[in-house]
């Protein structure tokens, strides 16, 4: 089997300030963070022949506008060959680029668009999802009947995990503090003040141990980034983002089927990854770790190989992860911060590990980031995605 | 706000025996009659060997509580009126794992390992839920 490394590259990337805008439609998200990464990317509209919008979870409609054509006809791509839609929940950005990056590598296409959009602040009521997410992704038949709904999957890790650890809430807390650290300095993340642990202990409970600031809200935005051939690359104007690495497992659909739900399929998924870049986790100068939920981000940390079992929320709570810290993580606030767009937390940390590899993350750029690592999962953290980037190929 | 009805299975038929059996207070489990192996959810082939010889055994009901959360807030709508209540992975003595209730508990005496017992729950004309329950000596 033929590896990807190095012969790939993002080479642009475009995204809209996260929020609440109930002025602007879907499309707007898409339309402007499309038109930003192809601007950054120095590449003429007209070279993108293959156009991966990734499906947005607040209207059927709207994702009906993106299958079939919207994005590449706002923008007037006139030599656009493939219009599809990649889906595959939280994890889209990682299994679309990987996608996409099959197809440059050969030559099925030369230069992919990848979009997402959505409008879950503003297209629902707050109640509405709530209720979207106790269906979407959960079986209507094993789990739904049980009120089954993404705090308690991620409140079950949680519990698990403690128990088989010994990790206390508060290191869940410092997660938390240590993304809002970094959303302090992204003008494109909805919070932004300074949050400590124990305002996120005297936060609501949800379903025991998860309270209201361990989860994430939703909100409208969108994010896009630009894929081309390695050797397209070297003659645009920003620094090639290569793709090293990549691993994936998808371990369940019905989350009773997850043989762990402390550990998930990060090990195998990471290990090839690792394996393939030829680079070890040591390596990494910027971790772009899919949250979400606390949880999740500690696990996958863990599992991919940046620390040993049972210690990340250790690093978490004494800066490690912090701005200026030894393995600055989640750069962007993550969907805890910077907010919940649906699919696009998976994109907004791809595009934010693109952003820091560029030298381009302004007042939260991790000095001289040659390496990156950034994981993403869908639907009930049904499968592990691992994606390493560098600026050069070792 | 309007409280929705509770949501019933959306029931595979294959899976229909599994639920005919609840309706009965029976835990019913599908099993590979050539690696035999237990099954949960019920398949339309074996997903540990993929044969075609699949046949229905009652569960012993026996399992362990292997994580648990209890809801507090943010329900789902039809769940509004049931908070608090617990949402549990419990893995059977049969050797596999589903999500289920943890009913007529003390929501302190909760543990990671400790063993429940199947029970029965009427969620309406149709359909009766297996939920668990702890184990008391």
């Amino acid at each position: 089997m033929g590896s990807l490394k190095g012969k790939v590259a993002i080479v642009g990337i475009g995204e809209v300030p996260t929020g609440r805008f109930p002025d602007k439609p879907a499309i707007y998200h898409a339309v402007e963070s499309a038109k930003r990464a192809i601007r950054d990317s120095g590449v003429d509209k007209d070279e993108i022949d293959f156009v991966m919008p990734t499906a947005a979870m607040f209207s059927f409609s709207y994702v009906g506008e993106l299958t079939t054509g919207r994005v590449a006809e706002e923008l007037g791509l006139k030599n656009c060959k493939k219009n599809c839609l990649i889906f595959s929940g939280g994890s889209s950005g990682s299994t679309g680029l990987q996608m996409a990056a099959g197809m440059i590598a050969s030559g099925t296409a030369k230069t992919v668009l990848f979009v997402h959009s959505d409008k879950l602040g503003t297209g629902l009521t707050a109640q509405g999802g709530i209720d979207l997410f106790s269906v979407s992704g959960i079986s209507p038949e094993w789990e739904v009947p049980y009120g089954q709904h993404y705090s308690t999957v991620a409140s079950l890790s949680t519990t698990r995990y403690k128990y088989e650890t010994g990790c206390t809430d508060e290191h869940f807390a410092a997660v938390c503090v240590s993304n809002r650290k970094w959303a302090e300095l992204n003008p494109n993340a909805f919070f932004r003040k300074p949050l400590t642990i124990e305002e996120v202990m005297a936060s609501k409970m949800l379903s025991t141990p998860l309270r209201a600031k361990m989860s994430n809200m939703l909100f409208d935005g969108g994010s896009a980034f630009i894929v081309t051939s390695a050797e397209r690359a070297k003659d645009l104007p920003n620094k090639p983002v290569y793709i090293l690495g990549e691993g994936g497992v998808v371990t369940h659909h019905v989350f009773s089927q997850e043989p762990d739900i402390s550990r998930y399929g990060w090990a195998r998924a990471g290990k090839e990854a690792f394996e393939e870049a030829g680079i070890t986790p040591a390596d990494i100068d910027v971790a772009e770790i899919y949250d979400s939920y606390p949880i999740y981000q500690v696990i996958a940390f863990e599992e991919i190989g940046l620390c040993k079992r049972g210690e990340a929320g250790e690093m978490f709570l004494r800066g490690d992860t912090w701005p200026g810290g030894r393995i600055p993580c989640t750069t962007n606030g993550g969907m805890l911060s910077q907010g919940h767009t649906g699919a696009g937390g998976g994109v907004a940390i791809m595009v934010e590990a693109a952003r820091q590899l560029m030298g381009k993350a302004g007042e939260r750029q991790v000095e001289g980031a040659r390496f990156a690592v950034k994981t993403g999962t869908g639907g009930t953290y049904m499968d592990a995605q691992v994606t390493v980037f560098g600026t050069e190929i070792p | 706000m309007e409280i929705p009805e509770k949501p019933s299975p959306e029931v595979n038929p294959w899976a229909k025996p599994f639920w005919d059996a609840a309706k009965e207070e029976k835990l019913m489990l599908q099993k590979c009659t050539d690696c035999e192996h237990h099954i949960f959810y019920p398949r339309i082939a074996c997903p540990h060997c993929f044969s075609d010889n699949v046949e229905w055994v009652e569960a012993s009901g026996s399992g362990t509580l292997f994580s648990y959360t209890i809801v507090e807030n943010n329900a789902p709508s039809a769940f509004m009126k049931d908070m608090p209540f617990v949402v549990a992975l419990v893995r059977l003595d049969e050797g596999v794992q589903m999500l289920s209730n943890i009913v007529d508990c003390d929501f302190s005496e909760l543990r990671c390992d400790m063993p429940v017992q199947v029970t029965f729950e009427k969620l309406n004309e149709d359909f009766t839920l297996p939920k668990f329950r702890p184990v008391r000596k």
